[in-house]
């Protein structure tokens, strides 16, 4: 990273040099990524990849993307997890004994659709939307 | 940001659920089922213990956007540069771009080298922050592409195509047998199709030879009897049992052609007037039946020819004809089969009459009935 950097400065002064700097960067980047396991699995991209029409023959480009997109999706996640935490919690009140035991956490529409308004996705949630009951709050009581 | 063997069960039951919501048909409900199990496992991660079903579903669907959205953009750069095949850059590119609504380092230096992009620099970091978690599941390569057996050309089979202007990489003709077997059952108009369409498309020839029909039945179409009303309503009816031959209703003598008869000016006029909702009728019929009621159409035709003595006669017997329709559509069906054999000749139309005021009675009767009850309101009451 550090490289990187110091070799974005350089590409100033001296542009050709930085140039094959750059370039071994990113071969090597793309080197490392076949160490590397996304959790979203090669597969899962390549088929979308394929729908969307790009083709490539290249691992390292579908493993790119892999990362990418679990970048993106951990960004939003982690956003989202940040409103959950921010939002004081007078929700719940018959369950004030099992929330001060342990505060779920627990990824709900209301996070998720503030998180991704950042990211330029436009979420409208029905108000009478009764997700399934079995979700959210239930494996928690269930595990306990 | 555990990841043990209970939270991983925990995950076998989640998508045990999203399994059975099978009902709902989408393309590709096992990428989607696995797009779902990768974001809950990258929801763990980051630190979630729980999430709603609807979410998470949005989650993994907003996933499946994006990578679409990479594949897509991607691609437009490389067509733009002139290529069909992508590569990194333009990869990069495309992350640029779904990047901008965030802002990126360096994202208002235009001319920056992509090899150096603040997009990059990003994932350099994200990775070595990251833990390497790899999915839950071994999956195999989807969707599976079986293997198309192609058609046998005539190239193939080293057979002559049967005529010069048909060239040898078209696929060779079926099995001629195979074709006669099947245009055994429908001749007529039908076989001179046969030879050309292969078996597998059997019904949409037999939609071709009654596509065809209507000209053929413009000929005769002058020469028919007034039953060809009752006959239209009762072979629409019968459409469904057509495939028995048995069960099918008997076809008109109109249906072939008559070329011995000659009605009276007057009369075929009126058939002229007639002749759209005829060929209403006859779109509606299958004409395949036409073949297998030969036999009952010549015995059909026979007896009119016996019952027409006059041209008079016909005129007179197609009113009562007419009427019959009418009766049909009413309740008088119980009376009708046994007067189907009587309606030859003048006499007939008496009873006919005389069946109609049977029927006057009858419903002088029930208009008896419904004005006393008028009258007794009470008594409807109590009903």
């Amino acid at each position: 990273m550090n490289n990187m950097n110091s070799s974005n400065s350089q590409q100033q002064q001296q542009s050709s040099e930085a140039r094959h700097d750059d370039d071994a960067v990113l071969t090597e980047f793309l080197a490392s990524l076949m160490d590397y396991t996304p959790t979203i699995p090669d597969e899962l991209v390549e088929h979308y990849l394929a729908k969307s029409g790009f083709q490539c023959p290249d691992v390292r480009l579908v493993r790119l993307v892999a990362v990418a997109t679990q970048k993106f999706v951990a960004d939003v996640a982690t956003d989202a997890l940040q409103q959950c935490k921010a939002r004081p919690a007078p929700v719940v009140k018959d369950k004030r004994d099992k929330q001060q035991k342990e505060k779920r956490l627990v990824l709900t529409m209301e996070d998720l659709s503030k998180a991704l308004s950042e990211y330029g996705v436009n979420m409208k949630h029905q108000e009478y939307f009764a997700d399934s009951p079995s979700t959210g709050m239930d494996p928690a009581s269930r595990e306990e | 940001m555990s990841h043990g063997g209970g939270e991983s069960g925990r995950l076998h039951d989640k998508a045990g659920h999203s399994g059975k919501r099978k009902s709902r048909v989408s393309g590709d409900e096992f990428a989607r089922a696995i797009a779902k199990i990768a974001v809950a496992q990258l929801c763990e991660t980051v630190g979630y213990q729980s999430f709603q079903q609807s979410a998470l579903e949005k989650l993994s669907d907003v996933t499946t956007w994006y990578i679409r959205n990479m594949g897509k953009t991607a691609q437009f750069y490389a067509n733009l540069a002139g290529r069909t095949e992508g590569n990194v850059f333009d990869v990069i590119q495309g992350m640029e771009e779904l990047g901008l609504s965030q802002g990126f380092a360096g994202a208002s230096d235009v001319d920056h080298c992509l090899a150096s992009s603040g997009i990059v620099t990003e994932i350099v970091q994200y990775i070595g922050k990251a833990e390497d978690i790899p999915f839950v599941y071994s999956i195999p390569p989807f969707p599976v592409a079986r293997e198309r057996k192609p058609v046998q050309t005539f190239f193939h089979i080293c057979e002559e195509s049967p005529a010069e202007h048909i060239p040898a990489w078209l696929p060779a003709f079926p099995d001629p047998q195979t074709c006669v077997q099947l245009s055994a059952g429908n001749e007529g108009d039908a076989v001179f199709n046969a030879d050309k369409i292969e078996p597998a498309r059997h019904h949409l020839k037999m939609d071709m030879s009654s596509m065809n029909l209507p000209q053929h039945f413009t000929t005769c179409i002058g020469s028919e009897g007034p039953s060809s009303f009752t006959f239209g309503n009762s072979a629409r009816a019968t459409q469904g049992t057509e495939s028995n031959p048995f069960l099918a209703a008997p076809l008109q003598f109109g249906e072939k052609e008559v070329s011995h008869l000659g009605p009276p000016v007057r009369l075929s006029e009126e058939e002229a007037v007639r002749y759209p909702v005829e060929q209403n009728h006859i779109m509606d019929n299958h004409m395949s039946v036409l073949e297998t009621f030969a036999p009952a159409i010549e015995a059909m035709k026979s007896r009119f020819c016996d019952s027409e003595e006059g041209q008079k006669k016909v005129l007179l017997n197609q009113r009562p004809a007419v009427q019959f329709k009418i009766r049909v559509g009413k309740n008088s069906m119980a009376g009708a089969p046994d007067l189907s054999p009587q309606k030859i000749g003048i006499e007939n139309i008496s009873e006919w009459f005389g069946k109609d005021s049977e029927n006057d009675d009858k419903k002088r009767r029930a208009e008896k009935i419904l004005k006393q009850s008028i009258e007794n309101p009470s008594e409807l009451a109590q009903l």
